[in-house]
């Protein structure tokens, strides 16, 4: 099968600082690629290159078949979710569907029925400034980033310290999504997430090792237990 | 395509609408700057300059000299001190601006046709008033002068009518143009006030690019594929709006209200406004593409909108800048509109003399606009975390 994201020797420096050294992976369609590592190990910068907000130092990243140093066309069949609330802080829930609707040149259908899907309609005329929980926030960038139909879903971090309810709501969406045929990349930093991924690529030291999802969960565990048992059975 | 665009500028203008503070300062700020200067100036010139005559003579030329002071029409007689001592301490006070002192044995002196001398002082620390003074005093002392060379003549035994012709032979009769009644308020209000519009328009345009790449909502219309250009010429396409729409109740106010002086019209006044809202923003996009934050780029506009009223040349003449400074200041588009307005409104001196300040402004505009495309290209925002 042909890769839909293909990352070749991928660096990128931030100031001395090595943050992606040289590394290669590639997505297939219909995959739900997980990014995994702990915090500062590059898992933001590297969804923010794929997404084609960030330059990146040296290396190749194709997205359907698209350069993505040349091209920006791979961007009307992409959806984003960042880590930072990046919605429109001065527009309201309504709005903000609305106008990135437009510039996605998504239809007023496309919006109903993401209103529908996340239960987004009891928040419509709230500026989202005003909403209380994470969760629905979370819901509302999520139908944002659906609004297009995106081939690609780049996610960074989307149900990290959310409701429950939100959380069921969103995975029970992307199953779906996966289903018909749609592939994410999801950046994640808890390793009990690893069994909603098809594969795991393991950020650390600027390197990637791509592993199953048990494998991954396997050898976190693996390395649990060793550091517990270097530092005399203090938990970490 | 046009649903982007419309999108686009719809926002702008909720987000222009919904920051209260924004709104009021593009709303009211000039509005009121207008209002206000237009108050401060309402009297339109400095007449009643508090004048104090010392008399050390006491004699009927005094007198007459006394009578022909009050009778002057923009000196006020407001006391009549009794030594050089006390009208020092009445100006050091502020109370009088002009002191006449006219010395013992003025009117033997005068009626010897001796050479005589009349003191004035003025207080120089107010520019205006001793401006105004110095030529309300020189009004009257000249006419006073000519009188008693007049009665001198005649006393020497050329007859009164030869007198009157020698002394009147050239007349020089003043005729203040484009201002005849030298009304301040024709001058200054209504420069004030674009001013305020000038600067409010700059730190608004300091927001142009910045104002987006500076906050994260960035992230999603970058990862959109939006075009940048359309972007920029929706966003700039509303702002340049929002100026023009800021300036005509100010322009109306100033024109039709207060009857200010217009000879070039309206569509010329609104066409060169206009031009120079375009050359503002461009200024503003630099500022903003070269500043790493909101802050340094609000910082940048107001270096450059808060001197530039001084170094237009509107109230000192940039001839009478430094040399090497004339130059610089034409770097300034506001140069170029403080000039060309007083140009327009006070003279209309027609389209062959205006073009340049257009083509300029307009030349200027091209090359603002390039540097901010080569900075926003040139300088990558990396948003890298991890």
């Amino acid at each position: 099968m042909e890769s839909i994201i293909k990352v070749s020797k991928l660096s990128q420096k931030m100031g001395r600082r090595i943050l992606l050294n040289e590394i290669s992976f590639e997505v297939f369609p219909g995959e739900c690629f997980g990014v995994f590592g702990t915090r500062g190990t590059g898992k933001t910068s590297l969804l923010h290159i794929l997404a084609g907000l960030d330059r990146f130092t040296s290396g190749e990243v194709q997205i359907m078949g698209n350069n993505i140093r040349k091209s920006d066309k791979f961007k009307r069949d992409l959806g984003l979710v960042t880590q930072e609330k990046s919605l429109f802080r001065d527009l309201t829930v309504n709005e903000n569907l609305d106008f990135i609707a437009a510039l996605k040149q998504a239809s007023r259908a496309d919006i109903s029925e993401m209103i529908e899907s996340y239960e987004l309609n009891e928040f419509l005329s709230e500026p989202i400034t005003a909403l209380d929980t994470m969760g629905v926030f979370q819901r509302l960038s999520l139908a944002c980033a659906m609004l297009n139909r995106p081939k690609i879903l780049i996610l960074d971090e989307i149900i990290k310290d959310i409701d429950l309810y939100s959380r069921n709501l969103i995975l029970r969406e992307l199953q779906k999504y996966q289903a018909e045929g749609g592939t994410c990349v999801c950046a994640f930093s808890n390793i009990d997430f690893c069994k909603y991924m098809s594969r795991i690529g393991w950020l650390e030291g600027g390197e990637v090792t791509l592993y199953e999802a048990e494998d991954a969960r396997a050898e976190w565990s693996r390395q649990e237990k060793l550091y517990k048992e270097q530092s005399g059975n203090y938990h970490v | 395509m046009f649903r982007q665009s419309r999108a686009i500028m719809r926002r702008e203008i909720s987000y222009m609408w919904r920051d209260k503070g924004l709104r009021n300062i593009l709303l009211f700020g000039s509005l009121l700057g207008l209002l206000l200067f237009a108050g401060v100036y309402s009297h339109q010139r400095l007449d009643n300059i508090p004048t104090a005559i010392v008399d050390l003579d006491k004699s009927n030329a005094s007198q007459e000299v006394i009578t022909d002071l009050k009778n002057s029409e923009n000196l006020q007689i407001v006391t009549y001190p009794d030594d050089f001592v006390q009208l020092k301490e009445l100006i050091e006070k502020g109370e009088v601006i002009v002191g006449i002192v006219i010395p013992e044995n003025y009117g033997k002196n005068v009626a010897l046709h001796r050479q005589t001398r009349v003191g004035v002082v003025i207080d120089g620390s107010n520019m205006a008033y001793a401006t105004n003074a110095s030529s309300a005093v020189l009004t009257v002392t000249r006419s006073i002068g000519a009188k008693i060379g007049i009665s001198t003549l005649i006393a020497k035994g050329i007859e009164p009518n030869q007198a009157q012709e020698a002394y009147q032979s050239i007349e020089f009769r003043e005729d203040s143009w484009f201002n005849p009644t030298t009304n301040y308020a024709y001058f200054l209000v209504l420069a004030f006030a674009v001013n305020i519009w000038q600067q409010c328009c700059t730190l608004a345009s300091c927001m142009n690019v910045i104002g987006e790449k500076g906050v994260s909502s960035w992230m999603q219309i970058r990862s959109s594929g939006v075009s940048v250009w359309k972007l920029f010429i929706c966003k700039s396409f509303v702002h340049i709006g929002a100026f023009m729409l800021m300036i005509l109740p100010v322009y109306f106010l100033a024109f039709e209200v207060f009857k200010f002086p217009l000879a070039c019209g309206w569509p010329a006044i609104l066409l060169f406004t206009f031009t120079f809202a375009i050359c503002l923003h461009s200024l503003g996009t630099v500022m903003s593409s070269a500043a790493g934050n909101a802050v340094d780029s609000t910082r940048f506009g107001m270096v450059i909108a808060l001197p530039s009223f001084i170094i237009s040349g509107f109230t000192w003449p940039l001839e009478s800048m430094p040399q090497w400074f004339q130059p610089l200041a034409w770097f300034f588009p506001q140069t170029w509109f403080f000039q060309g307005i007083n140009y327009l409104t006070f003279k209309n001196p027609g389209w062959e003399f205006m073009y340049r300040y257009f083509l300029i402004l307009g030349l200027m505009a091209i090359l603002f606009y390039s540097v901010a495309a080569l900075f926003t290209h040139g300088i990558t925002t990396f948003f890298r975390r991890g």
